[in-house]
């Protein structure tokens, strides 16, 4: 057993453990350190130790009820700069924790962090496994599965273990791994609706019609209101252009569906229409007045111009065809709409 | 705030004010606690300090409130009291056991 400390080496023991703060500082905190230290070894009994605990620990004390300040602070820019961040965090939750769904937000978010630690476990395993299976949101095959679960075992793991304990690297490094995986998730949920809505634009289903496969643009919306089932190409000039055909960057023709209200005017005696050739001779589909006469679907044609498909008119002439006076834009609807 | 009130009923010095200290019941108060809130509150301009020279033992520093020490525990005991009637309200349903 050590012989016990005499005030005077009590009281250096707690200046060297106080050797970190400003000398200034140091020096107002521990004044009359000594003649404190000897008036409470004037009491009988029991030893400076005994009494008032290791020097160090009377240190630590000391610096609490000084000024608060924890040992080593205020040293890096680093610190201070997390130090400065952290409490501006921290004045701003307070602000606005005087919102109630701020409020509400922020007592629930902690009961959400299991649910996190699984959705990371599972965006992390699924970007890690992207590049050798098939690209997808869930996993593959059985052993894809297998190392899924364990990465969300793992992740699970590491959240329940607690944010105490962890070194500097690995704090770091668990950063960078939420981070890592919260990027995965946002741009996860940012692809889905862009690959099925390119899936709901073109429709590869069978052709109706006689011709070969081509690329089906299914009533592309334009601004919004009303789809598109008709092209009216125009010159530079203005001039209205007839049996422009148009075709996909694979060299298939692009058609339209025309929907319900309106139907292409195929001639009786003539070649059926080219459905990429544009715009396209449409008119609306007839309400039948006469139910005996159902073979209504071919028009005849007046014998006045050419031939249907070399003509730069259009051999049957639809009420579908814009007026020359017709303005470019899609509210130049070239036929009454039933709608 | 219990040093200020110590020191409001007559000035003291450092031990002192612990022994006192633990005469009305605050039996856990540090040593360390006590002498590093004295000075604190000296750096903060709240106490006055006077040495007496002691017969027997070491000369003593006495601390003593000035006003601005006055108005710091007025200030601190109104916080402190409306803040102990109101969890005074809230335990008021609780069975201490």
């Amino acid at each position: 057993m050590n012989p016990p400390l005499t005030p005077q080496d009590y009281a250096a023991a707690v200046r060297e453990a106080l050797a970190d703060l400003p000398a200034r500082d140091r020096d107002a905190l521990l004044e009359d350190l000594d003649e404190h230290l000897a008036e409470v070894a004037a009491e009988p009994g029991m030893s400076l130790e005994e009494r008032l605990g290791s020097p160090e620990a009377y240190a630590a004390e000391l610096r609490a009820a000084y000024g608060g300040r924890p040992s080593g602070g205020r040293s890096s820019l680093g610190g201070r700069l997390r130090e400065r961040v952290s409490g501006a965090v921290r004045r701003v939750h307070t602000r606005l924790l005087v919102l109630p769904p701020y409020r509400q937000a922020a007592v629930f978010a902690p009961e959400l962090r299991p649910a996190w630690w699984v959705l990371r476990g599972y965006a992390l395993a699924l970007a890690v496994l992207a590049p050798i299976s098939a690209p997808g949101l869930i996993p593959g095959d059985i052993p894809a599965w297998v190392f899924t679960l364990a990465v969300i075992w793992g992740s699970v793991w590491l959240g329940r273990r607690g944010r105490t304990r962890r070194s500097r690297w690995g704090r770091v490094l668990l950063l960078g791994a939420n981070l890592l995986a919260a990027v995965l998730v946002i741009t996860a949920m940012a692809d889905v609706p862009s690959t099925s809505s390119r899936s709901v634009a073109f429709d590869y289903g069978p052709e109706p019609d006689a011709y070969a496969p081509g690329m089906r643009v299914e009533r592309v919306s334009s601004l919004g209101e009303g789809d598109v089932y008709n092209i009216f190409p125009y010159a530079e000039d203005g001039t209205p252009l007839h049996n422009v055909r148009l075709y996909d960057q694979d060299g298939n023709p692009i058609m339209l569906e025309q929907g319900f209200d309106q139907e292409l005017v195929i001639p009786c005696d003539g070649e059926p229409p080219i459905r990429n050739a544009y715009p396209l001779p449409l008119k609306p589909v007839e309400q039948r007045v006469d139910p005996t006469q159902p073979e209504a679907t071919c028009v005849p044609v007046t014998p006045t111009p050419a031939d249907a498909t070399a003509s730069p008119a259009p051999a049957a002439e639809p009420s579908a065809s814009p007026s020359p006076s017709a303005e470019p834009s899609p509210s130049a609807e070239p036929t009454h709409r039933r709608r | 705030m219990a040093v200020l009130a110590v020191l409001a009923e007559r000035d003291s010095y450092g031990y002192d004010v612990v022994r006192r200290l633990r005469e009305v019941g605050l039996e856990d108060v540090g040593d360390a606690s006590v002498y590093g809130t004295l000075r604190r509150l000296f750096k903060a301009g709240a106490l006055t300090s006077y040495v007496v020279a002691s017969d027997e033992g070491p000369h003593r520093k006495y601390y003593g409130l000035n006003d601005v020490g006055r108005s710091l525990l007025q200030t601190s005991a109104k916080t402190w009291t409306s803040f102990a009637s109101t969890m005074n309200d809230l335990l008021k349903e609780v069975d201490p056991g």
